[in-house]
């Protein structure tokens, strides 16, 4: 990582390189976060280089780069926190007031500022845009997203994760981990909604084995649909229908559907083959 | 896995979800609660801060004065603190310097002001966060004071006063596990058991979501000009909870109103019994200023 260090400019408009560059690890990344590194050591986190950039006034700008190992677990990290606009950086990106986020082939990248986050905000994207081309080449997202039905599929809305952790920051269903989801397990949570028709949220989660599915299926409907019919589909108290379906290791749990009919298809379909 | 709090559950509404057997308190209830009730004081003020957000540390004493005032049901605040401190202990502000939002120094100052007021001599009030296994003040401590802001938390749900004491803890990482369930443990620590007199969970700023490498963002702080105030630091981060949830459902929704899994405030209740989680069994007062309270 500390390869990148003579890459990376040293200065970016107003905004001057300060102190020492710096690159965490596994083990040494509790030094750098106070709190949160377990987020990013849920993925194939392998080390972060560290840049910070200060101006007169004392703002900081903070660059990060993060090693995930794989272009998957890189596209997973940047997936998991979308709220702001795309950027157009990198393979997907987002930036809003203080926080740019982007991704590209292995690597994940925050540039967050400390202090005038508007007067940052050109010095921002310029870093963005400076730091992109040197994390080539671009690299594949997960191939399970090809689970996912694209009918009615809510674009910049899928997260790419593995435990319970990352689920419950996405879309909280039980303090419990009812699913038994790990580091191994792959999970994608995805939004769907047709103007005036069908809504849904869906959860696929992809097993090491279909026994796991199976016990991970029935500990669900035990534990959250308690009330199913013989289909594993309930009508909750919100009036919104939800369900669970498994085949072989591939399990598929739909919350929020606006019909039992749209939360049985939907599940059908991200448990079927791809084709 | 067969009791475990779900989404189902949360939507019924806070009090099903916290609402679990009575604790067996282990901090002595001074006020006058009604039987039962542990009582938490909500006090806010628009002058709090300024309209640049600097705090206005006159105000902030104020605040904190009429809080365990009332908290203690006490004629005055230096009446009240010499029923929370006696002269001769050793009294430690457990603190909180996390660096994108630590303890505003004005609520360290009118703390430390009343804990002098209540007879403690400085040379026994100590102040401190990542060494207090270790600083020689709060290894004799005692008498303690947790004060620190409420926020969310990536792991935790929400950072409050129980979550404060994980520097007592020998190992933190140890802590992390199952959304931090265990923390409620660190009250019952030689270091800290039955030692806690008061816990003051700062709302002047704030934080209900948290993104970034560093879980901060200023875009998720607001000025609410507030300070939750009570004896039971169960009870007071169930208040802070139910703050952070309201103010959750009115900016990204009611489909975002839960922070993650913040399971162990109940926890702290049902298995280690440090105070009460349950709002049913909380009487909350709220104080001075009510514009946009939301609880």
């Amino acid at each position: 990582m500390k390869d990148f260090g003579p890459k990376i400019p040293k200065q970016v408009l107003d905004w001057k390189a300060s102190g020492e560059d710096a690159v965490y690890d596994r083990k040494t990344l509790y030094d750098y976060m106070d709190g949160g590194a377990e987020v990013y050591l849920a993925f194939d986190f392998r080390e972060v280089f560290v840049r910070k950039f200060a101006d007169a006034a004392g703002n900081e700008i903070v660059l990060d780069i993060y090693d995930l190992g794989s272009p998957a677990e890189a596209f997973g990290m940047f997936s998991c926190d979308r709220q702001d606009p795309e950027a157009g950086i990198g393979q997907g990106s987002e930036y809003g007031p203080g926080l740019l986020r982007f991704w590209r082939g292995r690597y994940f990248v925050s540039i967050t500022v400390s202090g005038d986050e508007d007067r940052a905000e050109k010095a921002v994207l310029d870093l963005g845009k400076a730091v992109a081309p040197l994390l080539g080449p671009d690299g594949a997202p997960p191939e399970m997203i090809k689970l996912l039905p694209s009918a009615g599929l809510k674009p910049g809305k899928t997260a790419y994760f593995h435990n319970h952790v990352h689920l419950s920051n996405r879309y909280f269903v039980s303090a419990e981990n009812i699913l038994d989801l790990d580091e191994r397990t792959e999970c994608l949570f995805a939004e769907y909604g047709i103007a005036g028709g069908d809504s849904a949220r869906l959860l696929v989660v992809r097993y090491p084995s279909p026994e796991r599915a199976r016990a991970a299926a029935e500990s669900f409907r035990r534990s959250f649909l308690p009330q199913a019919d013989a289909d594993g589909t309930a009508l909750t108290a919100a009036k919104k229908w939800s369900t669970v379906k498994t085949r072989e290791n591939v399990l598929a749990a739909v919350f929020e559907a606006a019909s039992k009919e749209y939360a049985g298809r939907l599940a059908e379909e991200a448990v079927r083959p791809p084709r | 896995m067969t009791s475990s709090m779900t989404r189902r559950d949360f939507m019924k509404g806070t009090a099903a979800v916290l609402g679990a057997s009575a604790a067996t308190a282990a901090f002595g209830q001074s006020g006058a609660a009604p039987a039962g009730k542990t009582r938490v004081v909500l006090v806010r003020h628009p002058e709090a801060l300024d309209a640049d957000s600097a705090f206005n540390e006159p105000v902030i004493q104020q605040m904190l004065d009429e809080a365990v005032s009332k908290l203690l049901d006490a004629s005055d605040p230096v009446e009240a603190f010499k029923r929370l401190v006696k002269p001769e202990d050793v009294v430690g502000i457990k603190t909180n310097v996390w660096s994108f939002l630590p303890t505003p120094a004005p609520v360290e100052k009118a703390i430390k002001r009343r804990v002098l007021d209540a007879g403690v001599a400085e040379p026994n009030i100590g102040l401190d966060d990542h060494t207090v296994r270790t600083n020689p003040l709060f290894v004799k401590a005692t008498a303690l004071i947790n004060v620190r802001p409420v926020r969310t938390h990536y792991l935790a749900g929400m950072s409050g006063c129980i979550k404060n004491y994980i520097m007592f803890a020998e190992s933190q990482p140890d802590h992390h596990p199952d959304s931090c369930a265990s923390l409620g443990s660190l009250f019952l620590l030689p270091q800290v058991k039955g030692k806690t007199r008061l816990n003051v969970l700062c709302a002047l700023t704030p934080q209900f979501h948290g993104r970034g490498p560093h879980n901060f963002s200023r875009r998720y702080v607001w000025n609410y000009k507030g300070l939750i105030v009570g004896e039971d630091p169960v009870a007071v981060d169930s208040v802070g909870l139910r703050l952070i949830m309201a103010k959750r459902r009115i900016e990204l929704g009611p489909d975002q109103e839960i922070p993650p899994v913040p399971k162990h405030i109940q926890i702290a209740d049902t298995k280690y019994g440090i105070g009460t989680a349950d709002p049913a069994k909380i009487e909350l007062v709220k104080l001075g200023w009510l514009d946009d309270v939301l609880i």
